[in-house]
């Protein structure tokens, strides 16, 4: 979290960073994993709205996530359509396409690539004007 | 010498079989996969297959780089509003971080 939160500080002013949070990678219910019996990270399989609004804030907070944070809803559609789930990374252009799509996390979630990617499509240092000026 | 070829075949169809289960698994929802993940050791998957490749090319998804971002509309965690990601063209860029706690 601190390189997208840095990344967040930095860029804010030009591009809009959502995380987009979806059903638990290791919920109690299902695989749960050992580093998160040690850090005490145990959250149940979020089935309802409320219950992944809930878990979204307890990540938000204990994580010091600086990002906005958008909640998908129990049918999961956005996780779906994207393959989000565990965790991934995407930029979209402001054409609305996609401009970088991260391989499937945890592998492939490296907040570095975003960094690159923003870097080659904003001009450094200039704030962005408006449509057409790319 | 036969035992041996036999063990040796056996062996292959059982990691041809163990290969064919755990990439069905990882081709489902995440909420089966993590069900099938419950019950098969972890070492058995992560040491014995080549279980990142397997995933990356599981979890590959149809959006290709270049496609048009599927649109959405999702509330906001302070539930103060909600974000359609298509609002944001000809405006700026967007990064979207998926996550959970766990």
């Amino acid at each position: 979290m601190p390189a997208l939160n840095r990344l967040y500080r930095e860029y804010r002013d030009r591009v809009a960073f959502y995380v987009v949070y979806i059903q638990e990678a290791h919920p109690v219910d299902a695989w749960q994993v050992d580093d998160n019996l040690e850090d005490d990270v145990l959250v149940a399989s979020t089935q309802t709205t409320d219950e992944r609004y809930k878990a979204a804030g307890i990540c938000v907070t204990k994580l010091n996530i600086e990002l906005p944070a958008v909640i998908d809803g129990s049918d999961n559609r956005i996780e779906r359509a994207y393959t989000g789930w565990p965790d991934r990374l995407y930029v979209i252009d402001r054409a609305g396409r996609v401009a970088y799509k991260s391989a499937a996390g945890p592998f492939g979630f490296k907040p570095a690539q975003v960094e690159q990617t923003l870097k080659h499509m904003l001009p450094s240092g200039a704030a962005l004007t408006g449509p057409g000026d790319e | 010498m036969r035992w041996v070829v036999r063990a040796v075949i056996a062996l292959v169809v059982c990691y041809v079989v163990l290969f064919t289960a755990v990439l069905a698994a990882m081709l489902q929802p995440p909420e089966r996969f993590g069900q099938f993940m419950r019950y098969m050791p972890a070492p058995v998957v992560w040491a014995g297959l080549p279980a990142s490749r397997m995933w990356l090319w599981a979890r590959s998804g149809t959006v290709a780089e270049g496609d048009l971002a599927p649109d959405f509309t999702l509330p906001t965690l302070d539930h103060s509003r909600k974000i359609t990601l298509s609002s944001f063209r000809g405006e700026r860029p967007v990064v979207l971080v998926f996550g959970s706690y766990t």
